[in-house]
């Protein structure tokens, strides 16, 4: 994405008068499944799109770690709404939704195997292949592991990611809460990762449940992951962060206010 | 187990211990009941499960709001309940399922009856395979509510 984008958010229907509202929105991004790839856009997208606001699909069903090949459909639907929303890229997760015929209704984390690398990247290829932008990768949060990894998460990532020239998506609340749940320092990854290919930035709230910290996206944004996404500005300013939020949803002076806090995180211009 | 030979690269899947056989068992453990494959941790598993089936419950809470209405603060516990071993079918369906089920029980909320009386006039739905429009008119009743549909205009006759 061009420098510049600042912050955003993920438009959702529920919330679609609010994001409307904004004025200095730049760019927002909408679950590319919810998105007809001929029909009638969702009402309050045409408007975003008129005012010059770059909206990327968010795919959610690709399953690109899936063993199977990829849907040659789900790609093509995602290529046709990238078109039709004249995006600037892509993304989806590395993860799997479904195996044997069965979905999970979730995203599910791979084994850091090498066998598990190359179906990602064979996948992310096929995808490539049907798209005309950029796809970014965006790593889940995992409330367990599996057994036998063989990488751990900053070599496996960025084996995924040279492999498909592909740009990342990085979740800092995804971020915090792997390094939370595993007991793990979430700079050390930072630190790893190749941030200079960070398309964009999710940020978005969780809550603790029997000492796991869940990625709810329906709660706020902790203290914590506002001074993680300080700290991955400091090493390296992405283009663009945005705020995630996909249910409870507060009142319009609450969901400012995040996005401000966001902004003041970052060092970016606040957009309320 | 799939060690580091697994299979041939850019073919993974396929044989026993191959990564498309052991996402099935997890799959398999998720959503259906079915044991935890070995070598995972048990609670953190079952946490994702049950985290799972509350993201369910909300989805479905979305598509079917007078159902999930009916039951208040017990919602999603009694979604959970009957999802346990139940796959998504995606949130249409997965409310549709579980409110024709509590109609056959009797157990329907009255709250719930005119939504899914709206539903199954103006749709046809077989519960085996994404709802259609329905073509004609019809009259359907659930739980005390009667709803007719014609020419794709639902109206509510009757309210329990």
């Amino acid at each position: 994405m061009n420098a510049g984008y600042g912050v955003g958010i993920g438009w959702r229907p529920e919330i679609a008068g609010f994001v409307a509202g904004l004025p200095g929105l730049r760019f927002a991004e909408v679950v590319a499944e919810s998105v007809h790839a001929h029909g009638d856009l969702p009402a309050g997208l045409p408007e975003l799109l008129a005012r010059g606001v770059a909206v990327v699909p968010h795919g959610v069903r690709l399953s690109l770690g899936g063993a199977e090949p990829v849907d040659p459909a789900r790609v093509d639907h995602l290529a046709a709404v990238a078109e039709r929303l004249g995006a600037p890229l892509v993304s989806e997760h590395i993860a799997f939704v479904r195996a044997g015929g069965v979905e999970a209704g979730h995203l599910l984390p791979l084994p850091r195997t090498r066998e598990a690398v190359d179906a990602v990247v064979a996948n992310v290829k096929r995808t490539q292949a049907a798209l005309s932008v950029p796809i970014a990768l965006e790593p889940i949060a995992a409330l367990f592991d599996w057994p036998d990894d063989e990488l751990d998460e900053a070599g496996f990532l960025t084996e995924i990611l040279t492999r498909t020239e592909a740009l990342l998506l990085l979740d800092i609340a995804n971020v915090y809460a792997n390094a939370r749940n595993r007991g793990a320092d979430p700079l050390a990854l930072l630190d790893r990762l190749p941030l200079d290919r960070v398309a964009y930035v999710h940020v978005a709230g969780g809550a603790e449940h029997q000492g796991l910290y869940h990625d709810t996206h329906t709660d706020a944004v902790p203290r914590a992951v506002l001074d993680l996404v300080t700290e991955l500005c400091a090493r390296h300013r992405p283009p663009a962060l945005m705020l995630e939020r996909d249910g409870d949803y507060p009142p319009a002076a609450e969901l400012r206010s995040e996005l401000d806090a966001i902004a003041t995180a970052a060092g970016c211009p606040a957009i309320t | 187990m799939s060690g580091p030979q697994g299979d041939p690269a850019g073919q993974p899947g396929g044989g026993p211990g191959s990564l498309a056989d052991r996402q099935a068992a997890l799959v398999k453990a998720l959503t259906s009941g079915q044991p935890v494959p070995n070598g995972f941790d048990g609670f953190r598993v079952e946490a994702a499960r049950a985290a799972l089936l509350r993201k369910r419950a909300g989805e479905v809470a979305r598509q079917w709001p007078m159902l999930a209405a009916g039951f208040g603060a017990r919602w999603k516990p009694e979604f959970a309940e009957w999802a346990a071993a139940r796959p998504t079918q995606g949130s249409l369906r997965d409310g549709w399922d579980l409110a024709r089920d509590l109609r056959a029980r009797h157990a329907l909320p009255a709250v719930a009856a005119a939504e899914l009386a709206e539903r199954e006039a103006a749709w046809r739905y077989d519960g085996d395979s994404a709802p259609r429009p329905r073509r004609g008119p019809a009259v359907r009743s659930a739980a005390g509510a009667v709803v007719v549909q014609f020419a794709g205009r639902v109206r509510v006759l009757r309210r329990p």
